[in-house]
């Protein structure tokens, strides 16, 4: 009868209620979300007559995403509009939510910041219901999404994936970093793999999924990791990295390690990327999106749109600029 | 485990139980190591990746540590992830801003301390639970360092003498490594060997009680709360000197790896309370697991399912010892 003394399982009540919290997060934290720089314009209630166009993005974090974001609300505001921009933090269940928010507000249009809209099918249902129009910036091509702006991500990683091959002599073992839940990184990985596929002596050893939020440091630990279990000179001859993220974390333990003789490759030509590359080290490529001609078509595409022409295609490309060595300077 | 069998044979019983249950993490991190170094000999155990290993958990095991400390009392600290990015953000900054490496740590760990205390306030002094008051600084510390930093990744124009505290090595040892060991042995010390550790014990253990005792249940709330944001923030200091450069989400990973291993530490005590060495070596287990699945060249995703199974495993194994000896 003493064990009745025994006090409770004080681990077991503890994991309970992280179980419930986990549950609870998943479902509560829409209730404050992070707000996006443009944050005070959010509150803003649209004026009688204006014009919004609500930006709605899960990964305001990544500087590419901020970025192209920038640039959209800068053309949009040009064009007279509110352009309020929310973040939900790579949470596409709170995405969903925020899409049905900027439904009850009534917006004229919403835009999705990147993130897959495969992922946001009830939000695309609802704002379909009301009338409003979705756009993709970078996000993908969906039922409900009028119209996708993207750089041909399969482009980025077709040149990035051919230069890295060439640099390599057509020759050695290569390492794919991807992240696949992100259709662009996607598209851009199928590419490169397709594009190492056409030589004959390129082997792809490894494909790695990076985690998201922290993927330089992610990236960096994996990378010493490999760089253990391929430890001769020659067992990695590149890394192809579907974002600039990944490949600092890989540039960084490669020269951390001091091993000579890999390559990295990165996309989207972010400016840590760009400073890398003029160093001279391993870092060897990334190439540039156009979002300045990305975020300027898809503003005037939704002017046409609102103005009663709506697109002929549900996507249009536009293909990046490789930068290496030689022009990176320019 | 029936009753039935317990009485049967209960020294013989109890006994195993008790060892499995003590030394199940323990046992659990040699028979990985044992795996590893099976299957990839000479790599696993070389000095080389054993450095890797110590290196990549140093920041977890930081974080960790502290947490720990928090968790003892009974509560929780979900806003360390996000407090490790925003302060990794501030000292990025003032170093950019040439304000001197020593003023530079000294903000943002002061700033760590600052936001701790505002996590013990609400906890402690408002009556939020922990799970709820530190849930929404999470998000409050999140938005804090997005805004800071624009959303955008600081890199540009630190300063070089910040370098060596996340790269640098003493000898053959990595600083970030030298840094977490001085915060167990700290941490440890203040824990196990100080009155004020066996208080924060005492209110874990029946906080009613230790206030009826005289016991400053709220104050010590409270300082269990700065001691996790300090450690939050050291964490996000030595994160930022390892990339040189600070990304405003960068410590996110830290909140639910530093938790799983405070409760794997968990399951190698008796009483099923955290204690800083249990914590660590949880902090071991999973970089191990990590590193080994790597060299193994195993697929990214079924990685992340073998982790979570062993976290199950772990401590299924220990509660389930645990109901044996009822």
């Amino acid at each position: 009868m003493q064990r009745i003394t025994v006090r409770p399982n004080i681990a077991l009540h503890m994991l309970i209620g992280l179980l419930a919290l986990l549950a609870l997060a998943a479902c509560t934290a829409p209730v404050a979300p992070a707000e996006a720089p443009a944050g005070d314009q959010a509150e803003a209630a649209p004026a009688e007559g204006e014009i919004t166009v609500s930006v709605v993005t899960p990964y305001m974090a990544n500087a590419t995403t901020k970025y192209v974001i920038d640039r959209f609300q800068e053309d949009g505001q040009a064009k007279g509009w509110n352009v309020p921009v929310t973040d939900t933090n790579a949470d596409f269940n709170e995405l969903v939510s925020r899409i049905e928010d900027a439904v009850t507000q009534q917006v004229d249009a919403i835009v999705l910041g990147m993130g897959d809209p495969a992922q946001m099918t009830k939000g695309l249902e609802t704002a379909k219901e009301a009338g409003i129009p979705v756009f993709g910036l970078d996000a993908g091509v969906a039922p409900g999404v009028v119209l996708n702006i993207t750089s041909d991500n399969g482009q980025l990683g077709q040149v990035t994936a051919q230069y890295l091959a060439e640099q390599l002599g057509g020759e050695g073992n290569v390492v794919m970093f991807t992240h696949d839940p992100h259709p662009g990184v996607r598209a851009r990985a199928e590419a490169a793999a397709a594009e190492f596929a056409n030589y004959p002596g390129i082997t792809i050893i490894e494909k790695k999924h990076i985690e998201v939020p922290g993927p330089v440091d992610f990236a960096r630990s994996l990378t010493q990791d490999l760089l253990t279990a391929y430890p001769n000179d020659g067992d990695i001859a590149g890394i192809w990295a579907g974002w600039d993220e990944p490949a600092l974390g890989a540039v960084q333990a490669i020269e951390a390690a001091g091993r000579d003789g890999i390559l990295v490759v990165g996309i989207d030509g972010t400016d840590f990327a760009k400073e890398e590359i003029a160093k001279g080290g391993p870092f060897v490529a990334t190439v540039q999106q156009d979002f300045d001609a990305m975020a300027a078509q898809l503003a005037d595409i939704i002017a046409a749109y609102l103005a009663g022409e709506p697109p002929a295609e549900e996507q249009i490309t536009i293909p990046g600029i490789l930068i290496t060595a030689e022009n990176v300077n320019q | 485990m029936t009753v039935e069998s317990t009485t049967d044979n209960p020294p013989r019983r109890r006994s195993m139980s008790l060892w499995l249950r003590t030394y199940g993490t323990f046992i659990g991190l040699l028979a990985m190591v044992l795996i590893f170094s099976l299957l990839r000999p000479g790599v696993f155990l070389s000095v080389n990746n054993l450095r890797n290993i110590a290196e990549q958990v140093a920041i977890l095991a930081i974080v960790s540590t502290t947490m720990t400390v928090v968790m003892v009392v009974g509560d929780f600290d979900l806003s360390v992830g996000a407090l490790a990015s925003l302060c990794g953000v501030i000292v990025a900054d003032m170093l950019i801003k040439q304000l001197g490496l020593v003023p530079s740590i000294a903000i943002a760990l002061a700033a760590g301390a600052l936001a701790g205390a505002l996590n013990g306030l609400l906890v402690a002094y408002a009556g939020l639970s922990a799970f709820v008051a530190t849930l929404a600084t999470m998000t409050a510390y999140r938005g804090l360092s997005l805004w800071y930093t624009d959303g955008s990744t600081l890199f540009s124009g630190i300063d070089e003498a910040f370098r060596p505290i996340g790269q640098g090595s003493t000898g053959p040892v990595p600083n970030s490594v030298l840094i977490m060991l001085g915060v167990l042995a700290v941490v440890w010390f203040v824990m196990e060997q100080t009155v004020f550790g066996r208080r924060l014990y005492a209110i874990g253990g029946n906080a009613e009680a230790s206030f009826l005792a005289g016991v400053s249940v709220r104050r010590l709330r409270l300082i269990a709360f700065i001691i996790s944001g300090v450690g939050a923030a050291l964490a996000g200091i030595v994160l930022t000197s390892r990339l040189f450069s600070a990304h405003p989400t960068a410590g996110e990973p830290l909140m639910l790896t530093s938790i799983a291993a405070v409760f794997l530490g968990m399951t190698m005590f008796r009483e099923g309370e955290p204690h800083v060495l249990g914590t660590f070596f949880g902090v071991l287990l999973l970089g191990v697991m990590n590193n080994g699945l790597n060299l193994l060249r195993v697929n990214s995703y079924i990685q992340q399912v073998i982790t979570g199974v062993i976290i199950i495993l772990a401590v299924l194994i220990s509660g389930l010892a645990r109901r044996g000896q009822r």
